[in-house]
């Protein structure tokens, strides 16, 4: 849970009040959790193809957000996400997830304040990407021997 | 499941078997239907031969690589020919005389006939015939068909089937109630057709064709492919392998199939090859997993004590796969083709999920595995997985199926990225570049270093890839797995690349750096004038293969009209001299169908190339691209124009 709130994503999303800084922090959170993602591939064999698949979606939300007339052209770029490489892998993907549902609720909500098709369009897309992000982390049943 | 050439040409045999068996003489009824199936069987038989890729009997100098005695395959066709002819002219004079059809010797060769066309058809699947032009290959299975091995395998069928009628015709020819011109030709027919079979037969007695041939011929598949079927929920072992082969067949076809479109189809883009390496990575994870279950699984069953470490031998090469293809997805984080709003994903990227889907089924023990994190669950038991060694076999030859799928798109995804980055397609976000990256637009032409690692992990990915296959084949041979063609088709096709290469001493494979596919006219004139705005390049890509389409049509079509010029049409003839009304080569005809041309051309890429402009950027920008596409437009016309008069 600790992870986007020290990457700085989760503060940025909440605090962003105009679209376009939706969009310039939607950008930065999915690429903390690409890169996170894939960080984390390697440390545990059968979430490989979870945190692979979440990695895929959040570059489907970055690109969809880049698609978006509205997201500012510079930007200080995503700070690299601080999960230390010993946490374990379901802390990591707890984080993303609440993450991804943050994401969610403020795309959504950016999606339903655009004026432009585009702005909408790009919020909405990258809205579902969240979504997917959200359903990949989420967790089930807390199999402690795969752990 | 998909009908095999086996199924059709068992059947045929068997037929005429059963229709030679008739010693008897047949009612003159009968002899009448017996003549006009003959006739049948004689013409298709012709036409399996005149299918094959032969050269032709007066040009000595033609030489198409093939690893066998072209000869006597000559003389067949030559022979299958005269015999469909003579037996045309008897069938003919006898089509109104009452037959009787149902005379059992008759509904077995009007059978054999059926089921021999029939596979002739399956087999023409595999080559595409555009209107006006030459058959192409159309599948996978196409180069081997055309191979020395199955061609010669081909022919000892036909000759057998030949050698079969030949007596059974010269018998009918004289008992039969016909005149006696009818009956000579007759003969002469079943003379000609053994003559087919014993030509074939002579030679292939001192180089038989080798029996895996026989074997993969059999099991040549129609190029159709099988019907999709989604995982949707629980299935057992049996299933999810029965599913893993049908999706890698479906496969195998969709990544052949969008070969061709791959430069111009705007579902052509990096969400689809980052979706095929996701996807080639899960399957090769789940892939080890199972290989080393089933490693465990035959040394528990005590069989052959080489093959549990084999398997394991298999699995280890198998973890050197995903991580290649895990590699091949990272560098997609960054590279793209820019954005692709309803663009959508190719139907190899939109079905290669189901392939994982079901690997991953098959490797873990929840019946309903999903790459969610709610769903891992531990990896099968060996036991779970394979109960007898018939299970392993089963299982086996799923992941060689799947393996040899992910190999095919690896190899046709690299070309569709390879051509990507020579038209300038590829971009990173800017906004992910370096402070000081001086770009105005979103997306930044992707630096090369960037390209260059991105085809370097491709190969990386396709040279294990391809390893793991090999291993695969062997394994799949030494425990006889359903899937052991797969490694039978890629021997006779190496040996059939490896005797062309001898003889054209050209390089094996087309993918040196010299021979990067080249962009049409107008991708040319866009690149030269630097524009790289991705709709504007697709455009271009998409204009250029409608011209050479165009081309090759117009090509056709004056090849079609100079051949009917040097071999006139006795009733074509006949009709031109009664009437002058069609058009004679000269100033006016030429300016006619450049008229013709032109029209067409126009048409054709005026809507496109006014989309083309209003789609491009600012006002100012979108009169410089209406000069340009003009230009391109001129150009191309052009190029048409030329390719016609050549």
């Amino acid at each position: 849970m600790v992870m986007h709130e020290s990457s700085g994503a989760g503060p940025s999303l909440r605090q962003a009040a105009t679209l376009p800084d939706v969009l310039a922090a939607s950008f930065d959170a999915f690429e903390v959790i690409r890169l996170l993602a894939r960080a984390s591939e390697d440390q545990v064999p059968a979430l490989l193809a979870a945190f692979m698949t979440a990695a895929d979606a959040a570059v489907d939300g970055r690109e969809a957000v880049t698609a978006a007339p509205s997201l500012p052209s510079g930007g200080e770029g995503a700070g690299a996400p601080a999960a230390a490489a010993d946490t374990d892998a379901w802390v990591i993907a707890d984080g993303m997830a609440a993450l991804a549902v943050l994401l969610g609720e403020r795309l959504r909500h950016a999606a339903a304040l655009s004026l432009t098709a585009g702005d909408r369009g790009a919020c909405e897309a990258a809205a579902e990407a969240a979504g997917r992000i959200c359903q990949l982390m989420a967790r089930g049943h807390d199999d402690a021997s795969l752990r | 499941m998909t009908p095999v050439f086996g199924e059709f040409l068992g059947p045929a045999g068997r037929h005429i078997t059963a229709a030679a068996s008739f010693r008897d003489e047949l009612p003159d009824a009968a002899k009448y239907g017996a003549i006009r199936q003959l006739e049948r069987l004689a013409t298709t038989l012709a036409r399996y031969v005149g299918d094959l890729d032969l050269p032709d009997e007066f040009d000595p100098g033609s030489d198409l690589g093939l690893d066998f005695d072209v000869r006597p395959a000559l003389d067949a066709r030559t022979a299958l020919r005269r015999a469909a002819s003579s037996l045309r002219r008897t069938a003919t004079t006898v089509c109104d005389t009452a037959a009787d059809d149902e005379h059992p010797s008759v509904m077995h060769l009007r059978a054999a006939a059926d089921y021999l066309a029939a596979g002739r058809d399956l087999l023409r699947t595999h080559f595409a015939a555009p209107p006006g032009g030459e058959m192409a290959r159309n599948s996978f299975w196409a180069p081997l068909l055309t191979s020395g091995q199955l061609t010669a395998a081909l022919l000892t069928e036909l000759a057998a089937l030949a050698r079969q009628l030949a007596p059974w015709a010269a018998q009918l020819s004289v008992t039969g109630p016909m005149s006696s011109g009818d009956s000579i030709a007759l003969h002469v027919a079943s003379r000609w057709m053994w003559i087919a079979g014993a030509s074939i037969e002579s030679a292939q007695r001192q180089q038989p064709p080798p029996a895996s041939a026989r074997q993969l011929l059999i099991s040549v598949p129609a190029n159709v492919p099988p019907a999709r079927r989604p995982p949707d929920g629980p299935e057992p072992v049996a299933g999810l392998s029965e599913g893993i082969t049908i999706t890698s067949e479906r496969l195998r076809h969709a990544a052949a199939a969008f070969a061709s479109q791959a430069r111009w189809s705007p579902a052509a883009n990096s969400v689809s090859w980052r979706r095929d390496a996701l996807a080639s990575a899960i399957t090769g994870h789940c892939s080890e997993f199972i290989l080393r279950a089933l490693a465990q699984r035959a040394a528990e069953l005590c069989i052959d004590p080489a093959i549990p470490a084999r398997l394991a031998a298999a699995a280890d090469v198998m973890a050197t796969v995903w991580p290649a293809w895990r590699s091949v997805a990272h560098h997609w984080d960054i590279v793209s083709t820019g954005t692709s709003t309803g663009a959508g994903i190719s139907p190899v990227a939109a079905e290669s999920g189901d392939l994982a889907l079901r690997l991953g089924r098959l490797a873990y023990r929840n019946p309903q595995w999903t790459p969610a994190c709610s769903e891992t669950s531990l990896v099968r038991i060996p036991e779970d997985l394979a109960a007898t060694p018939e299970d392993i076999s089963r299982v086996l030859s799923a992941v060689h199926q799947a393996t040899d799928a992910t190999t095919r798109i690896a190899t046709e995804d690299r070309e569709a990225v390879r051509a990507a980055a020579f038209d300038n397609r590829l971009y990173v976000p800017t906004r992910m570049m370096p402070d000081g990256w001086d770009m105005p637009y979103r997306y930044s032409p992707a630096p090369a270093s960037f390209v260059d690692d991105l085809l370097i992990t491709y190969d990386t990915a396709i040279m294990a890839n391809k390893h793991a296959v090999a291993v695969l084949d062997d394994l799949a041979a030494a425990i006889g797995t359903p899937s052991h063609l797969l490694g039978m088709a890629r021997t006779i096709s190496a040996s059939q690349q490896a005797q062309l290469k001898h003889l054209s001493d050209a390089p094996a494979e087309p993918q040196q750096p010299d021979m990067l596919p080249q962009p049409g006219p107008l991708g040319r004139i866009l690149r030269d004038l630097q524009i790289s705005e991705p709709r504007a390049l697709l455009r271009a890509a998409a204009i250029d293969k409608a011209a050479h389409d165009l081309t090759a049509q117009a090509k056709a079509q004056s090849q079609r009209r100079g051949r009917s010029q040097r071999h006139p049409n006795p009733l074509r003839t006949s009709l031109r001299s009664r009437s002058r009304v069609l058009p004679q080569p000269g100033n006016a005809y030429t300016k006619s169908v450049k008229r013709e041309v032109i029209t067409a051309a126009t048409t054709r890429f005026a809507p496109v190339m006014s989309s083309v402009a209003r789609r491009s950027g600012s006002l100012k920008h979108r009169r410089g691209t209406d000069v340009v596409i003009r230009l391109a437009w001129l150009a191309v016309v052009r190029s048409v124009l030329a390719s016609f008069e050549t």
